[in-house]
Parts: C-alpha cells; sequence; structure tokens
C-alpha cells in the first residue's frame, strides 16, 4: 500500500518536474547564458529597474488602458488610463483586444513594433531602457484569464521579472512562471518607438513592417523619419530603401527618389520592384531611354508583380514612340 | 429663379472642372510597387523559408518518413499554401521549444499533421 502512494507520488514529482523543466527553454537558456556565458555572445547586464516607469493601479478589467498608457507615458505621451478606456476597452468582453491596443499606440504617434517571440529579445529592450508590453494568460489554456503587464526591470541572478501588473507596482515573477504564462498568450510582446528610434532586435524587415503599419496614420516626416534612422542602421536593406523611395516618389520628390531606387539596384540588382520604381519614375522625369533600361529589366527578372512592370514597359515605349 | 439656375450651372461647371481634373490626375498615380506590396510580399517569402527550414531538418524528416510521408513531397506543397496557412504555420514553428524534449516532440508531430492537413495529404483537423 505504502508503495503504491510512494509510486503515485514519485510519478506526480516526475510529471511536475518535467513540466517545470521542459516546457520553459527559454527562461533556461537565458539563465544559462548568464551563469555560463558562451563565448563570443553579448551578455545581458545582470540586473535592470526602470523604476521612474508610471504605475496605474488598474481598476476590474482595465489592464489594457492601464498597461497601455504606461508604456505611452514612459514613451514621453501624456495620456492616462481614463482617456484610453474609450479607444481600447471591449465592454463585452471585460478586456482590450491585442490588436486594438497596437491601433491606439499608433494613435498617439508611436510605432507599434511587435518582438520576436524570444525571451532575450524582450530583456534586451528592458536593458535598453524601454518597458515592454506584454501579453500573459494568467489562467490555463482551456480556461484563459488575459491580462496585459508592462516588463519594466529583471534580475538574472534571482532568475526574476519586475511587472507594473494589476494593483501592484513592482510585481516580482520568477522567470519560468512568467515564460509559462506569456507562452499561453502566444509570446506577444511589443515595445513603443519615437519615430526615429529603432528596436534592439535587430530584424530589418520586421521593423520596415511596423513602421509601414504606423504609415496609416503617421505625417509624412515622421514616417521620413523612422525610415531614414533604419536606413542610417541597415544601409544595404533593400525594403527600408524602397520604403523610403517610396515615400519620396508620393511627395513629388522625384530627384530624392531616382537617387534611392538607383541605391537599392546596386544592392540588390536582381530586385525587380526596384528597377520598375525607378523605371517609372525616370519616366516622369523625362529620362526615356535609361527608363526603358531598368523596366527591361524588370520585366526580365519577373516575379510576384509582374503585370506591372510589363505596364510601366508599356507606358514607357508609347511615349519613347510618341516622341 | 434666375439666379437660381445661374448656380446651378455654376455649380455644375465647377463639377465638371474638378471632375475633369481628377481625370488628369489619375494616370499621373504611376504603376510604382507600393510599400505595403512589398511588406507583403517580403513577409511570405519569410515565412515560406521558416517552413523550408523546417521540413529540411533531419529530425522532422525522420518523423515525416516514419509516417509513410516524403519530405519532399510535404516541401512541394508548401508552395501552394495561401499567405494566411503560411502565417499560421510559420507562427507555430517559430514558437516551437527550442529543446528536444518530450512536449517539444509532441509540438512537433502536431505541427507536422498540421501542415499536412493544410495540404489535403491527412484530414486530421478540418478546422484548419
Amino acid at each position: 500500500m505504502q508503495s503504491r502512494i510512494f509510486r503515485v507520488f514519485a510519478g506526480i514529482i516526475a510529471v511536475l518536474w518535467l513540466s517545470g523543466c521542459v516546457s520553459t527553454p527559454q527562461s533556461r537558456e537565458v539563465i544559462g547564458e548568464y551563469k555560463h556565458p558562451s563565448p563570443g555572445s553579448t551578455a545581458l547586464t545582470s540586473r535592470v529597474l526602470l523604476d521612474s516607469v508610471p504605475f496605474f493601479p488598474q481598476e476590474a478589467y482595465q489592464c489594457g488602458p492601464a498597461a497601455l498608457a504606461t508604456v505611452l507615458q514612459a514613451a514621453q505621451v501624456s495620456v492616462t488610463p481614463d482617456a484610453l478606456v474609450s479607444q481600447v476597452y471591449v465592454p463585452a468582453r471585460q478586456g482590450s483586444l491585442q490588436i486594438e491596443m497596437l491601433a491606439a499606440a499608433r494613435r498617439h504617434d508611436r510605432i507599434a513594433h511587435t518582438l520576436p517571440p524570444d525571451l532575450e529579445s524582450v530583456l534586451a529592450q528592458v536593458q535598453a531602457g524601454k518597458p515592454v508590453l506584454v501579453m500573459q494568460n494568467l489562467g490555463l489554456s482551456w480556461y484563459p484569464q488575459w491580462h496585459y503587464a508592462v516588463v519594466v526591470g529583471y534580475d538574472l541572478a534571482q532568475e526574476e521579472l519586475t511587472l507594473r501588473s494589476g494593483l501592484v507596482r513592482d510585481y516580482r515573477v520568477r522567470l519560468p512562471v512568467f515564460e509559462r504564462t506569456w507562452q499561453r498568450a502566444g509570446h506577444w510582446a511589443v515595445v513603443l518607438l519615437a519615430p526615429g528610434e529603432l528596436p534592439e532586435d535587430g530584424r530589418e524587415d520586421a521593423y520596415v513592417n511596423s513602421v509601414n503599419d504606423f504609415a496609416q496614420s503617421a505625417a509624412d516626416t515622421e514616417l521620413a523619419s523612422a525610415y531614414e534612422a533604419g536606413l542610417r542602421r541597415w544601409p544595404q536593406s533593400r525594403l527600408l530603401g524602397m520604403a523610403l523611395a517610396n515615400l519620396n516618389y508620393a511627395q513629388g520628390d522625384l530627384k530624392a527618389a531616382r537617387t534611392l531606387y538607383l541605391h537599392v539596384t546596386q544592392v540588390a540588382p536582381d530586385y525587380a520592384a526596384a528597377h520598375n520604381n525607378l523605371a517609372q519614375t525616370l519616366l516622369d522625369l523625362g529620362e526615356y531611354e535609361a527608363a526603358r533600361t531598368h523596366a527591361r529589366l524588370a520585366v526580365g527578372l519577373g516575379g510576384s508583380f509582374s503585370a506591372t512592370y510589363e505596364k510601366t514597359l508599356d507606358a514607357i515605349e508609347k511615349r519613347i514612340g510618341e516622341r | 429663379m434666375k439666379t437660381n439656375s445661374l448656380t446651378r450651372r455654376s455649380i455644375g461647371s465647377i463639377l465638371i472642372v474638378a471632375l475633369t481634373l481628377m481625370g488628369v490626375q489619375a494616370p499621373a498615380m504611376a504603376d510604382i510597387v507600393s510599400t505595403d506590396q512589398l511588406v507583403a510580399e517580403q513577409r511570405a517569402d519569410a515565412q515560406r523559408a521558416t517552413v523550408a527550414g523546417f521540413l529540411a531538418r533531419e529530425d522532422v524528416r525522420a518523423q515525416l518518413e516514419a509516417r509513410g510521408v516524403n519530405a519532399e513531397d510535404a516541401m512541394q506543397r508548401v508552395d501552394s499554401l495561401t499567405d494566411t496557412e503560411l502565417a499560421e504555420l510559420s507562427q507555430q514553428i517559430d514558437t516551437l521549444p527550442a529543446g528536444e524534449g518530450a512536449i517539444g516532440l509532441v509540438i512537433g508531430i502536431l505541427v507536422i499533421f498540421m501542415l499536412l492537413d493544410i495540404a489535403g495529404v491527412t484530414d486530421i483537423f478540418p478546422a484548419i
């Protein structure tokens, strides 16, 4: 009898041990890297606390507006949770949707940048002085209890994170516990960038993505400064080059657009879209022969937008024929 | 009455001028490939690469072959996935646990079946 109880008990322990160890690989990795840094890797500072990040104790269910106001104020936007309630809170769901949170941040002139689904990126942003908006599922996957919080610090030696969460200003949580709740909410983590600021995750394409979403509500000058900052960091990025050139083109600055499109065709000679847009710009500038050269290159390379390339070439041939 | 018809006529002419101007403006909106289009293309490419990379892994190939599925076939079918399916799948792969532990294995198998389901090889998850 006793041995059976013991066996059941051992089984429970084994399950707990397995789930505790196996299901939080990111925490293990971060902590392991801290204890035994692999050569050549850029180590995180062992302890960071962004104490100046404001705190708004949340009212019932309204963690969305409170967490959003926290990161917006930390990003120098003066806004209160109450002012955000109408923008993000959905009374029927007693909560806020992620997509609404991102849209509301953009409405306040900040680029909402979603981080890759890894803990290290979150910690790197905190180390760089940026609080990170996160979503957690504090319940179970089949009985979810969604919650928004803001990561404001961490301590690798203590294996802890510090959050602005609910009614607690400095809520300290064990890294693996956080990872599990965060994992159940799809690893959702967002930083807010002022136009001209860059994220720490080093993914240029994801950055263009975030800025492009921002484009719907942003002024052209803000957009330009966001793309320019990106290009200073990643001068070889063809997507960033195209984005800024397209913006120049839309603003009617054809010469700036031409210079940039040309730069992109040099960085990425087989990027058909760059040849096409350059050809169109050259056509608008009256440089027909050069326009035709690039339009032909675009048509020859083909790809997803080959119909557009053929239209551009047709327009150029027509214009040359009319002369 | 007279002024009324005059007003109406002048409004009419203004409208005609405005519409003509709009008509002139429209062709000037040239055929450049927009940033929206480029971003969407880049995203789909990256997701395709994620899925292809996953399928190229030794352990994944072994899992596939253990279930009688040719990895090359599965790879070919990745090309026919829609953007939504690609996004779904690549996100699953991106959030897979890094370790080779028991849970990683289970999720790995799940993802493989989801892929096969989308590709029409199996029909285990009709909702996807």
